[in-house]
């Protein structure tokens, strides 16, 4: 079997077409990998520069009250990974800018798309795009004629004469095939891996990205090389796979992936709002005097501190009002968003699920996700800034009731100093192993695959079939 | 003519004989369907989305008649919110600006899912508030893209093309008997384009029947009939287009797989990869903006003007607004702090124009960027076109968002005028400013 990937090769490396082709990508791999770094960093770098400056204000905010202080508010700015530079997912399409204040869970805002005319429906030529899209297609080219010419010039009727086993050949063939896209994909990471600073967890997400590729290229090479050997001629061949690649690429996901949404339906914004407003609305209101919850709160507290009234306090009862209107409002924000959550991770496993019959589905999904820019880094990213936001409000809250005020003392404040201790927002993509259980499906259904073909290409390929 | 009528009789027993052209086709049209289905399903949620708000909107006034009522019997106190004073009378008249769905959004979704449709206005608003966010959607599906007719039409259809052409001329050179056909009384030339026309005339059919058919459902020829017009003839220019690049490369091609080859490669080009290197580019040059300007001026430069004395704001508001002087209320020597604090919005408006201004400046400068690339890349400019067409483009939201900031100053002048003139807002006012805002 390697002298007959030896002698792939070296047919390959006869051909100057073939030669032109392979500098042609590997320099346009180089580029795009080298412009998606620039992007990337220069992107980072307006980031960081818009976290510094909304830093900078909250750091340099004057003696407030903390409750003022909570409406002020801060930003938190949705980080790029590294690896965004590879492959952006969702991001182009997520908002990048979320207000965390009190009373309220916002959601993110201000996406890339919304703020011009639309460009790509397959998004920037990231190398991704490349890996997805082009070279599969160059396999394709590479591997449609790859027994139906030998059949055509009857070559292969010689080498089986010879001895050569059918199986074999056709493994062999897909194979060389395979090797050649494995190395444009190798050459990517390792390009990658030089022009950004790569730890170890970075290594370990590039070589998921390197597995899933390269089980793809393998399905890719092995199904073109099947319908080479099968088929009676070059055309049909040829036909056949592209009709599959369309299928796979452009016409399944967008299919299935409107499909999902339709088995699953997000509620409406306005739905949404609403419900939340009404759910909210049965709380208490930090700013209604007259809520039930309230009184019964102000029961309590009296009761614990032994006094009768709220200026007696030696707290500041409001600071506590607020405090659990926020907590009671937290349920509220997880019963609702959690809800949607829950959906869009249905509608995720729902696609993922189409990977048994779309490899491709299960590569974007994988290559999105090992590259930190899918729905499930996009969702880890909102909830660590809604902790961060519950976490600021509650030391406001408490500043205001525990602080050293009186119930009613709402001129009463808080100095720079306060405001510079508490901690400004940082977000750390979450480590891969932590997400892995998502991406098992994406796997699984390119393993399927592999299977499937290994086992066609093993047991249905037969002289009688090829001959 | 009867020779044009047995190449077309001929091309028609060649395609029903072709199982693999057959199912391209009927996937097409499936794909087709779905797409315009999905048009009309947004178009329809839309609609009754906006007149779910609508109808909200007509309970509420009725509440605050009622509450007008009761107030002017003596029945009900006024509320802490005085409903007599203009500036809240303002506040609870429902003025939601709606982007109402153009009937021919059916053929294109466009951006339509990157930005809400809605939006209640009140003095306070700006056009980049964060309630004018987009509807909820899986991001992901959102990144592999909706099926409409637009997609379909300038994505798929070429791809169709391709599978109906690959082997039109290129199969007679492949077994090798070319020469042979165009030793008959035909040139290779005519030979080849009468085949394509066949095919041309066989797409259009498809496409018009189905836009026809979807047309008369959702009312475009009622609403929207130059726009259909138009997007008729963009159809057939978009379809030409690809058919004349065809036509070349099956003319001078070696055969069936090479004709493929050549021609999946030029559909990858226009429709994948120069639209990514043109994304890609205008990303470096104009990356995203985090808005921190507009968040300035919703944090700091509204927090300044809050922190201005009555005096200071009233100097401000009547630099601002020079008719103001006009008013009972400037006729006045004594500082009424109640008035100018409720005018207020009427300065932070100016600084969320401003501001609004200079990101609507940048953004148009990118998109400048990306009309001069158009040249290079073709499919993009077409697919704006279609989406320009149906009103879902990014100008069809610009207007949008120029039409709620119309709204703001339309309530902010109403709000400074008639509490500046001292105005008592009655039942009969209410309904005139329920009026001026419908």
């Amino acid at each position: 079997m390697i002298d007959i990937i030896i002698n792939e090769w070296r047919m390959f490396l006869r051909d100057k077409l073939f030669v032109f082709s392979t500098v042609f990508f590997t320099f346009s791999l180089l580029v795009v990998v080298f412009l998606g770094t620039i992007q990337n960093r220069k992107q980072q770098n307006y980031r960081i520069e818009a976290q510094e400056h909304v830093r900078n204000q909250w750091e340099s905010l004057e003696a407030m009250n903390p409750h003022s202080a909570a409406h002020y508010g801060s930003y938190a700015f949705k980080p790029l990974s590294v690896l965004n530079s590879m492959d952006s997912g969702v991001n182009d399409l997520t908002g990048n800018v979320i207000k965390l204040e009190g009373h309220v869970q916002n959601e993110i805002v201000y996406s890339e798309v919304s703020q011009a005319l639309s460009v790509s429906k397959f998004g920037k030529l990231k190398s991704s795009l490349i890996l997805q899209y082009v070279i599969p297609l160059f396999l394709i080219f590479l591997a449609y004629g790859t027994l139906s010419s030998e059949k055509e010039t009857q070559r292969i009727k010689l080498l089986v004469f010879q001895g050569v086993s059918i199986t074999k050949l056709t493994f062999a063939k897909s194979l060389s095939i395979w090797i050649y896209g494995f190395l444009l994909l190798l050459i990517t990471v390792v390009f990658q891996s030089l022009v950004n600073a790569i730890d170890l967890e970075l290594s370990l997400r590039l070589m998921l990205i390197i597995v899933s590729y390269g089980f793809y290229y393998y399905i890719i090479s092995s199904v073109a090389t099947y319908f080479s050997a099968t088929l009676k001629n070059n055309t049909s061949a040829l036909s056949s796979i592209l009709a599959i690649w369309i299928m796979w690429t452009i016409f399944l996901p967008k299919i299935w992936g409107n499909t999902v949404e339709k088995i699953h339906p997000l509620p409406s914004r306005q739905n949404f709002k609403s419900n939340m407003k009404e759910d909210r609305s049965k709380g208490i209101d930090g700013h209604n005097p007259r809520d039930k919850r309230r009184e019964d709160l102000k029961e309590k507290i009296l009761a614990e501190y032994g006094v009768d009234s709220l200026k007696n306090l030696p707290i500041n009862f409001d600071g506590i009002v607020m405090q659990k209107d926020e907590e009671y409002g937290d349920k509220v924000w997880d019963k609702h968003f959690g809800s949607n959550y829950n959906i869009l991770s249905k509608q995720k496993f729902l696609y993922q699920l189409s990977g048994f019959l779309n490899p491709f589905a299960s590569l974007q999904s994988a290559s999105m996700g090992f590259c930190g820019t899918d729905m499930i880094h996009h969702l880890d990213f909102l909830r660590k800034s809604e902790d961060y936001r519950r976490n600021l409000i509650k030391t406001l809250n408490d500043a205001h009731a525990y602080g050293g005020s009186k119930t009613g003392d709402w001129g009463w404040t808080v100095d720079n100093d306060f405001f510079k201790s508490v901690e400004g927002f940082t977000y750390v993509t979450p480590k891969i192993k932590e997400k892995i259980k998502y991406y098992f499906i994406d796997f699984s259904a390119l393993l399927f695959w592999g299977i499937f073909i290994t086992a066609l290409i093993r047991f249905r390929i037969n002289k009688n079939l090829v001959l | 003519m009867n020779t044009y009528f047995e190449i077309f009789k001929s091309e028609l027993t060649h395609l029903v004989r072709s199982p693999f052209k057959l199912v391209s086709q009927s996937l097409f049209v499936f794909a087709l369907i779905y797409g315009c289905q999905n048009g009309l399903d947004l178009f329809n949620k839309q609609t009754k989305e906006i007149s779910i708000i609508k109808n909200k909107n007509k309970e509420s006034v009725q509440k605050m008649i009622l509450q007008y009522e009761a107030i002017e019997n003596g029945t009900q106190e006024k509320p802490r919110r005085d409903p007599t004073s203009p500036y809240w009378a303002i506040w609870n008249t429902p003025s939601h600006a709606f982007k109402y769905p153009s009937s021919m959004m059916v053929f294109s979704l466009g951006q339509s899912e990157q930005y809400g449709y809605y939006k209640r206005v009140t003095n306070w608003s700006s056009t980049f508030d964060s309630d004018l966010a987009e509807e909820i959607a899986n991001p992901e599906r959102l990144a592999i893209g909706t099926l409409d007719f637009n997609f379909v039409f300038t994505y798929l259809s070429p791809i169709l093309i391709i599978i109906l052409l690959f082997n039109i001329g290129g199969l007679e050179r492949d077994l090798k008997f070319a020469n042979l056909i165009y030793l008959q009384s035909i040139s290779k030339r005519s030979l080849l384009f009468l085949r394509f026309l066949f095919y041309f005339v066989l797409v259009v059919l498809i496409l018009f029947i189905l836009l026809f058919f979807y047309a008369l459902v959702a009312d475009v020829f009622k609403n929207e009939f130059f726009n259909l017009i138009s997007l008729f003839s963009s159809i057939i220019l978009y379809l030409l287009f690809w058919f004349t690049a065809f036509y070349f490369i099956n003319y001078y091609g070696r055969g069936s797989s090479d004709n493929a080859i050549k021609m999946i490669s030029l559909w990858l080009a226009l429709c994948i990869v120069i639209p990514g290197i043109v994304h890609q580019v205008t990303a470096i040059i104009y990356p995203v903006n985090y808005m921190t300007d507009y968040l300035d001026v919703s944090r700091e430069q509204r927090g300044k003007i809050f922190d201005l004395s009555s005096d200071s704001l009233e100097v401000e508001l009547v630099d601002e607004f020079p008719w103001l002087k006009n008013t009972l209320y400037a006729a006045d020597s004594t500082i009424n702090s109640s008035i100018v604090n409720r005018s207020v919005s009427g300065l932070v408006n100016i600084l969320n124009k401003n501001v609004a201004s200079k990101i609507e400046t940048s953004n148009e400068d990118k998109n400048k960027f990306i009309k001069k690339l158009n040249i290079i890349n073709p499919v993009t400019a077409f697919q704006n076109h279609i989406n320009a067409l149906a009103s879902t483009d990014y100008y069809a939201y610009l207007h949008f968002r120029n039409h709620i900031q119309s709204i703001i100053d339309k309530k902010i002048r109403l709000i400074l005028e008639d509490t500046w003139n001292k105005v008592l807002v009655s039942k009969d006012t209410y309904i005139e400013y329920v009026n001026k805002f419908q």
